[in-house]
């Protein structure tokens, strides 16, 4: 087995490299740059101290390379890792539930790209990842992951498939991708005016400021600075000027980056989301891999009549925030476009437009419900009683508006929420400024919960609440559904059955050592 | 087909075993809040702090009382069942709460016992899945092991995902 498997590709020492220098771009600028003239022996010693980091860290890089090595048969990856302590993984393609690529700056210029096989999996089986690999390697390691599990697929939906349909997708030419989307220039000026993108110059400015006050210690300069700025009036309005337009225009530069090339995809198996101007994003998933979608339109997209389509999906979570937003179809959609285009991506998921209101008494519930904050804010108020904008409002009548928002709040909540419950699919909505519709199939929710408090059990009512993979797990439900179609929802959960294809295997394995046993 | 609600019972003893714990556990804060008494009369440490000790004493004073009826609640209105293809749950008095669970979607089960669980020869059962876990506060040792076996059994079989 060892002896089939390979280095990864070169380059990932010089991505090892950077990332090293990276680490340690405080350090150099502060022994090489800054204490450039310094004698002091802290300063020695910090640059010996550097030096053998980098030689350390630079024979690490070497050694990883010599001895990390990979493997693909037909069924799995096989990782060898560790350069003193040995360790392989086995990781079947059955159980990559999405691909990621990624090509950041680097890979581009050095024409290459990464791969990541997300697992769903909890610890270090989440993912195998392929940091450098050329477009080509991960053409076929892709091909090769998603050929396994068609042909899998194939077997075991053999019985109850038609054979034309069978046919269709064994042979249907994987280039076979349909465009389902690409913004216009339009359509990313809205984004960038929506996104809030302008926003994006407070980080910006934040970490430059803390980099620069801890390497320079100029906190002080700047303080006297800016006082000085502010004396006068109109130079105080020239350069508040010169923010906004920066802001803005940072903000539109930014959208474009990130929004102005997007692509949603598909062919018969998978969809494909791509995005990214610089650095470019490559988001695939199988069809049948889609847990649930997650409609949302927060109050400004609401507005607008926009709304951002998720795909719930295992795996999506990442700690690197450019990437987690990978499951999201174009955030900027304009809602008939989003459903025209999740019709034709996931024809399985027919969205029902009208869908069930609550019955009045469970705004009467919602209403009773104790209000927590309100107590706990009014509390807050009468103790410190805070003068805001240097005007004298009583405690009282802060405590009253709170309350009014948060009544009015629960009010928007009802209205919102609807529920419907459809052959296979269950489909609801909530929220009260921002709204979320949830969609889901049956075979997809692992789990469903029925809750009733004592209120809710005196005037029939319950709360329901379904479970689904993703990563975390993510909980969706209604609140206050009278208690029939709560009933319902139970009944029609364990009708499951219809859709659920069970695993041949396991069942035979159940069957034989039910035999031994007897 | 309706869904049955559950039926099954926990072990009775369960009341015991919570009253025992609870007593330890009272015992146990209530000398650490003896001790604190003690200590701002020796040590004579200013008035507020004497306020938050009284505070935290009404507080926990209401507490024992609740965790001294709470078993009898937990008893009266846990239930259970598991059948081939779903395992089910029912708690809660005030706030009932009933889960449906795919036995295609149990990952593990297990019993546990503590030594107060052992002096009544009960065990507690507890069931992961993908995205939770359960757990079945106090069955008798025979009835523990056998529906842990037989959720063991039922869950052996994984649907194509």
């Amino acid at each position: 087995m060892m002896e089939n498997a390979k280095r990864y590709h070169p380059y990932t020492m010089i991505f090892d490299f950077l990332g090293l220098i990276k680490g340690l771009f405080f350090a150099v600028l502060y022994l090489f740059v800054i204490q450039y003239n310094s004698e002091s022996t802290f300063v020695l010693y910090g640059r010996y101290a550097f030096y053998a980091i980098v030689v350390i860290g630079m024979v690490y890089i070497l050694l990883k390379w010599c001895f990390y090595k990979y493997y693909l048969d037909d069924t799995a990856f096989h990782i060898f890792s560790g350069i003193f302590v040995k360790k392989s993984q086995t990781i079947p393609f059955t159980k990559v539930q999405n691909v990621k690529r990624h090509t950041s700056i680097i890979h581009r210029f050095l024409r290459v790209t990464s791969i990541h096989f997300e697992t769903g999996l909890s610890g270090e089986e989440a993912r195998v990842a392929f940091g450098v690999v050329t477009k080509d390697t991960a053409d076929r390691l892709e091909k090769q992951v998603g050929k396994n599990n068609d042909q899998e697929k194939s077997l075991d939906y053999s019985v109850d498939m038609k054979l034309e349909q069978k046919l269709e997708e064994t042979f249907a030419p994987k280039e076979n991708r349909r465009i389902h989307f690409t913004p216009t220039r339009k359509d990313t000026w809205k984004a960038s005016f929506t996104s809030f993108s302008f926003l994006i110059i407070v980080p910006i400015i934040g970490t430059i400021y803390t980099n620069v006050k801890d390497v320079f210690g100029i906190g002080e300069h700047t303080e006297g600075f800016i006082s000085t700025i502010l004396n006068t009036w109109w130079s105080t309005f020239i350069v508040v000027l010169l923010l906004i337009v920066l802001s803005i225009s940072l903000g539109i530069v930014y959208t474009f980056l990130k929004y102005g090339k997007y692509e949603i995809a598909s062919d018969i198996n998978k969809i494909y989301i791509t995005k990214g101007l610089l650095e470019e994003t490559t988001f695939s998933i199988t069809k049948d891999r889609v847990q649930a979608i997650e409609i949302n339109q927060p109050i400004l997209k609401r507005m607008l009549g926009l709304a951002e389509v998720k795909l719930t999906c295992s795996g999506s979570f990442s700690l690197d925030s450019k990437e987690s937003e990978t499951n999201s179809l174009y955030p900027f959609l304009p809602i008939e476009q989003a459903y025209s285009i999740l019709s034709d991506l996931l024809p399985e998921y027919e969205i029902t437009e009208s869908m069930e209101k609550l019955p009045k008494k469970s705004l009467v519930v919602r209403l009773c419900k104790p209000y927590w904050f309100w107590i706990i804010a009014t509390g807050a108020f009468f103790y410190f009683q805070p003068p805001i904008f240097s005007m004298e409002i009583s405690w009282w009548l802060f405590s009253i508006i709170l309350l009014l928002f948060i009544v009015s709040l629960r009010v928007l909540d009802f209205i919102n929420t609807r529920f419907v419950l459809n052959e296979n699919m269950i489909q609801c909505k909530s929220g009260s400024f921002s709204t979320s519709l949830y969609i889901s199939k049956r075979e997809k929710i692992i789990e469903v919960s029925l809750s009733r408090s004592l209120l809710q059990r005196k005037v029939g009512l319950a709360t329901i609440g379904t479970m689904n993979r993703a990563t975390p797990v993510q909980f969706n439900g209604v609140n206050d559904i009278p208690m029939e179609l709560a009933g319902d929802f139970l009944n029609w959960y364990v009708d499951r059955r219809k859709e659920v294809e069970i695993d041949a295997d396991s069942i035979y394995f159940e069957k034989e050592e039910r035999k031994i046993k007897n | 087909m309706d869904v049955n609600f559950p039926e099954k019972r926990i072990a009775k003893e369960l009341i015991n075993v919570s009253i025992i714990s609870e007593t330890i556990s009272n015992l146990i804060w209530y000398a650490i809040l003896i001790v604190l008494f003690v200590l701002h009369s020796y040590f004579s440490w200013t008035t507020w702090i004497a306020w938050g000790l009284i505070g935290i004493t009404v507080i926990s004073v209401i507490f024992t009382i609740w965790g001294y009826i709470k078993p009898f609640f937990i008893y009266k209105n846990w239930r259970y069942d598991v059948d081939k293809e779903f395992l089910q749950l029912k708690s809660g008095a005030l706030k009932e709460e009933h889960q449906l669970v795919p036995m295609t979607k149990i990952q593990a089960v297990a019993t546990n016992q503590g030594p107060i669980l052992r002096r009544y020869n009960l065990y507690s059962l507890t069931i992961d899945t993908m995205g939770s876990s359960h757990i079945i506060p106090a069955l008798h040792k025979d009835v523990a092991v056998e529906l842990r076996n037989q959720i063991a059994s039922y869950a052996k079989v994984k649907e194509v995902e």
